[in-house]
Parts: C-alpha cells; sequence; structure tokens
C-alpha cells in the first residue's frame, strides 16, 4: 500500500466530503430545498427600499425584498420572497411598517399581533406604512430652535430671570439677618422687630382674654350666677300664670251662673287673654335666647 | 537630451520586459490548458505526479496550516467581536467575520503559504533543471517536461489553494461560531441565516475563481520565472527573487480586483 497516496486520498476524501457537506447545508439555509412565499406591499413612498432589503420580525430577518415595480395606476409594489418555515409569522392582521433609521440600512417591520389569526396567503397584497424618524427631525430641530431662543430671551443681561435672581440674591442676604425670614420678607430689621413686638403683646392680650372669659362663665353659669337666677325668675312667672288660669277658671264658673252683667266680665276675659299671651311670648322668647332654660342643669366648663 | 532619451529607453526596455513575461506565461498557461484537454494526457504517470503535487503542497502541511489557521481565526474574529461590542454593532460582527476571514483573508494567506513553501521550491527546481539541461534530455528520452512536469505541478498547486482555502474557511466558521455563541446550538439559526445571506451563488464563484487563480499564480509564475533562468548557476537565486516578486504582486492584484469587482 503507498502511504503517499493513501494520504492524499484520504485528505481529498475528506475535503470533497467535508464541501459537500457545507454545500448541502448552504442550499438548505438558502432554502434550495423549500418553497418560497411571496408577497406584494403597496406603498405610498419606495424611499430607501431597495432588492436585498430585510423583513425582520421581532428583529430577526425573516425574508427580503426581491424587486420593485409600479402598478398600472402608478402606484409602487414591492415583491418580498420568504421561505416557508418563515412565512408563518405571517398573518392576515400582521402590519408592515417600513422603518428608515438614522444609522444603518431601511428594513420593512411585520408586526403580528395575534399569532392565532389565519396565515396570510401566498401572493397576497398588504399595505406598507412608513415611519421615517429623518423626516421629523427638521420639525423637531425647529421646535428645539424657538425654545432656544426663548430661553436666551429670558436669560438676557437685563432680562426677567437676571432681576429675578438679584432680588432672590438680596431677600437671601436678608434672610439671614438677625430677624430671619421675617426680615426678609418684610425688607428691614425694623419692621421684623414691630411685627415681633405686636406679635408679643397680642399673646399678652389673650392671656388676659383667657381669663376674662373664664370669670364671664363663672358669672353666668356658676351655682347662683345670672342664668339660674333667670331660670328662677321664669319658674315663678310661670306659677303665677298657672294661678292666674285657675282664676280663670273660677270666673268662667262665676260667670255662667251670673247672667248679668257679662259684658264686664267679656272685657275683663279679653284683657286676662291678652295678658296670658304676653307672658307666653314673653316665655317663648326668653326659652329660645336661652336653650339652657329647657335644661335646667348648668354644665360649668 | 541624451539623459531623456536613455531614461525613454530604459522605460520601454522595462514595457517590453513586462510584455515578454506576461507573454511567456499566458502562452505557457495557453499551451497547458491546451494540454489539459487533450485526453491523451490523463494516464497513469501524469495522475501519480498529480498526487504526488498535491502530497508535497496540501497533505504535507495540513496539520501545521490549520493549526495557523485556527489561531489567525480566532484572533482576528476576537477583534472583530470585541470591536463591533464596543460600537454596539454586536449584530454585525458574525457578517464581518464571514466576509473578511471566509472570503478575503484565508484565501490570500493560503496563497502566500503555499507560495513560500512550494512556489519559492518550483521555482528553484525548475530552475536547477534548466541550467542543469535536465529539461533538454526529458525531452530526448521522450518524456515532455510540460506533461509530466510542469501542468501536473499547476494542477497540483490549483487544487491545494482551493481545498485549503476551503478547509481553512470551514474551520473560520466553525471558530466564529464559537467565539460568538459559545458551546451552544442557541446560535445556530442565526449563524445560518447570516451564512445564507452573505454566500450566494454569485460570492462562492468568484471565491472558487479567486482560489483558481491564486493556485495558478503560486505555481505558473514560478515555473516561468524558472525557465526564464540563463544557463548559469548563479542566476538560480536571482530568479527565484524575481519569480517571487511576481508572485507576491499577483497575489496582490488578484485579491485587489476580486474586491474591487465585489464592493465597486
Amino acid at each position: 500500500m503507498n502511504k503517499m497516496h493513501f494520504k492524499v486520498g484520504l485528505f481529498a476524501a475528506a475535503s470533497l466530503l467535508l464541501t459537500g457537506a457545507f454545500l448541502v447545508y448552504l442550499l438548505h439555509a438558502r432554502g434550495f430545498f423549500e418553497r418560497t412565499y411571496h408577497l406584494q406591499l403597496a406603498a405610498a413612498s419606495a424611499d430607501g427600499v431597495a432588492p436585498g432589503v430585510p423583513v425582520v420580525f421581532s428583529g430577526i430577518q425573516i425574508g427580503s425584498v426581491t424587486s420593485l415595480g409600479l402598478n398600472d395606476r402608478g402606484g409602487i409594489i414591492i415583491r418580498a420572497e420568504f421561505l416557508e418555515r418563515n412565512a408563518k409569522w405571517l398573518k392576515e392582521n400582521s402590519t408592515f411598517t417600513l422603518d428608515k433609521p438614522i444609522v444603518g440600512g431601511a428594513k420593512i417591520r411585520v408586526e403580528s399581533p395575534d399569532l392565532d389569526a389565519p396565515a396570510l396567503p401566498d401572493n397576497s397584497t398588504m399595505l406598507l406604512l412608513s415611519s421615517d424618524i429623518s423626516k421629523e427631525i427638521p420639525v423637531l430641530v425647529e421646535r428645539v430652535k424657538a425654545i432656544l431662543a426663548n430661553v436666551e430671551h429670558l436669560t438676557r443681561k437685563d432680562g426677567e430671570i437676571h432681576g429675578t435672581l438679584a432680588n432672590v440674591q438680596t431677600l437671601t442676604g436678608r434672610m439671614t439677618g438677625e430677624y430671619g425670614m421675617l426680615e426678609g420678607l418684610l425688607g428691614s430689621p425694623e419692621k421684623a422687630r414691630a411685627v415681633t413686638d405686636s406679635l408679643d403683646k397680642t399673646r399678652a392680650l389673650i392671656t388676659k382674654l383667657d381669663a376674662m372669659t373664664a370669670k364671664t362663665d363663672q358669672w353666668l353659669y356658676a351655682q347662683d350666677g345670672v342664668a339660674q337666677q333667670v331660670r328662677l325668675m321664669l319658674n315663678d312667672a310661670q306659677a303665677s300664670l298657672k294661678k292666674a288660669d285657675e282664676l280663670m277658671a273660677n270666673v268662667v264658673e262665676i260667670s255662667a251662673d251670673v247672667k248679668e252683667g257679662t259684658q264686664d266680665v267679656a272685657a275683663l276675659r279679653a284683657e286676662i287673654d291678652d295678658a296670658v299671651r304676653k307672658a307666653n311670648a314673653l316665655v317663648n322668647e326668653i326659652n329660645k335666647k336661652w336653650p339652657f332654660a329647657r335644661d335646667p342643669e348648668v354644665k360649668l366648663p | 537630451m541624451n539623459f531623456l532619451a536613455a531614461s525613454i529607453e530604459s522605460l520601454g526596455a522595462k514595457i517590453v520586459g513586462w510584455f515578454t513575461v506576461a507573454y511567456g506565461m499566458f502562452a505557457f498557461l495557453a499551451r497547458a490548458g491546451l494540454l489539459l484537454l487533450d485526453p491523451t494526457t490523463w494516464n497513469r504517470a501524469t495522475f501519480d505526479v498529480v498526487i504526488k503535487q498535491v502530497y508535497f503542497t496540501a497533505v504535507q502541511i495540513l496539520h501545521i496550516f490549520l493549526a495557523y489557521a485556527v489561531v489567525i481565526s480566532w484572533l482576528i474574529i476576537s477583534i472583530i467581536l470585541s470591536t463591533a461590542r464596543d460600537f454596539g454593532l454586536s449584530e454585525f460582527a458574525s457578517e464581518m467575520t464571514i466576509r473578511t476571514l471566509v472570503l478575503e483573508l484565508l484565501p490570500f494567506l493560503t496563497a502566500l503559504f503555499i507560495a513560500l513553501r512550494s512556489g519559492s521550491a518550483i521555482n528553484t527546481e525548475v530552475a536547477l533543471m534548466k541550467v542543469n539541461n535536465e529539461l533538454d534530455a526529458l525531452a530526448h528520452c521522450k518524456v515532455p517536461p510540460m506533461q509530466f512536469e510542469f501542468l501536473p505541478r499547476l494542477v497540483g498547486g490549483v487544487i491545494s489553494v482551493i481545498t485549503l482555502s476551503a478547509l481553512a474557511g470551514l474551520l473560520a466558521l466553525l471558530v466564529g461560531y464559537l467565539a460568538i455563541y459559545g458551546v451552544n446550538t442557541a446560535g445556530f439559526e442565526p449563524y445560518t441565516r447570516t451564512i445564507a445571506k452573505i454566500l450566494d451563488f454569485q460570492i462562492l464563484a468568484g471565491l472558487v475563481v479567486k482560489c483558481v487563480l491564486f493556485g495558478l499564480a503560486v505555481t505558473l509564475i514560478p515555473v516561468t520565472a524558472g525557465l526564464e533562468t540563463p544557463k548559469k548557476l548563479f542566476m538560480v537565486p536571482v530568479s527565484v527573487l524575481r519569480g517571487m516578486m511576481r508572485v507576491f504582486l499577483a497575489i496582490v492584484a488578484i485579491e485587489v480586483v476580486s474586491l474591487a469587482l465585489k464592493y465597486i
């Protein structure tokens, strides 16, 4: 056996085998053994689209554009090809968007929100939407320019912000003085002192008022205070009214016996009635003004 | 005036010299091609010489060459990967790896490797045969040197460059996969897609044509340079020197033209 021939033969066989296997792999990878799906995309503009532009689903390429053309009515038709194994991601409710990033090539993005939807049939036509960031840039730049101009206007040498900042500086400078914030707000230590003084006086006044209210309370509601006396007086009035009532009843009885001279009695009756009504009104009035009258127990604070 | 005339004359002589060399080379190539098509050429003896040539050019250095290919692939892939990550372009790393290594760098380095090792040897051998009148002797004994010495070398060189480039390329693909995705099958799908995207029919055909041209350059140029040697022993090193310079220029020219065709 020729050793050299054996080695060369082994080398050739291994190389051929490897190359052949790689070619089969490459053919498989390029979809030679698979059906291809075709898709037509109708677009308003084919700007940036060229044969070979990838069609991506979730960031992974599943197909590519094969050709561009115009239809009979001048619309743009983009034809794309997919391998059978990738075509399953295309659904009837899929959306196709043309993405043109600032860096990198254009690509067609497929979004299939519902993967249970029926599959897109071969050779169907879909609409291609466009999301062009570069078109929005000039608008954005204009806006930013306007904002910058405003900012510049605000921050100019004699501008409002400048003045405000100067004022803030004076204010904070005052705030570091003896009377702090108060001095900052009022402008000078003298005014701040006046305010603190009046505050002190107010406090003293409130203390006095406190004491006075306590005394008034006692005067009004104590065991033999004014309120108690008024209540007693009212009770007396009520009692005398009751007596008047009894008297009245007696008078009516007498009047029934005495047939004559009723006119005088009637006049008397009217007068007494009037007096009773007035007394009642007085009682009611006092009741309104002194709600404690209902509840004779006076609670001391 | 005299100086100008002399410089123009020397320029003309140089151009004529280049044309003579180029013509000699292409005439030789044409004769070799015709002989290749001639069915009587392909007998047992010619096959044996081709096999011997393939053995010396490719099989003998296979382990060294593959080790070298793995090391250089690993280095370049690491550089590409880290740079791509730094710039946030990792998604393009595998594509860049395949393009630079498999399509350009490895065939180029294979051609240089074979030119250094076999091309120089062929050049020296042919030059010595020429100086020692062995070629005439062979022709006299009805052993045409074209059929038994030169054509097998050309064929062997072409086969060797193609197979070694292919093996190195496959190895680089494997090394690239391991470097990018590690030892698991998770990256198989995207890697396959990238390979499928890059290696279309045109690119593969271009790669094969480039390898054939490289193979011819590293064998044809040394043979013709050896045949040009004047019959003086001290001219042998000069012949080898010239031959190797031409080989180098030819390899670079082929690479540049292939790149220009591919990307311009």
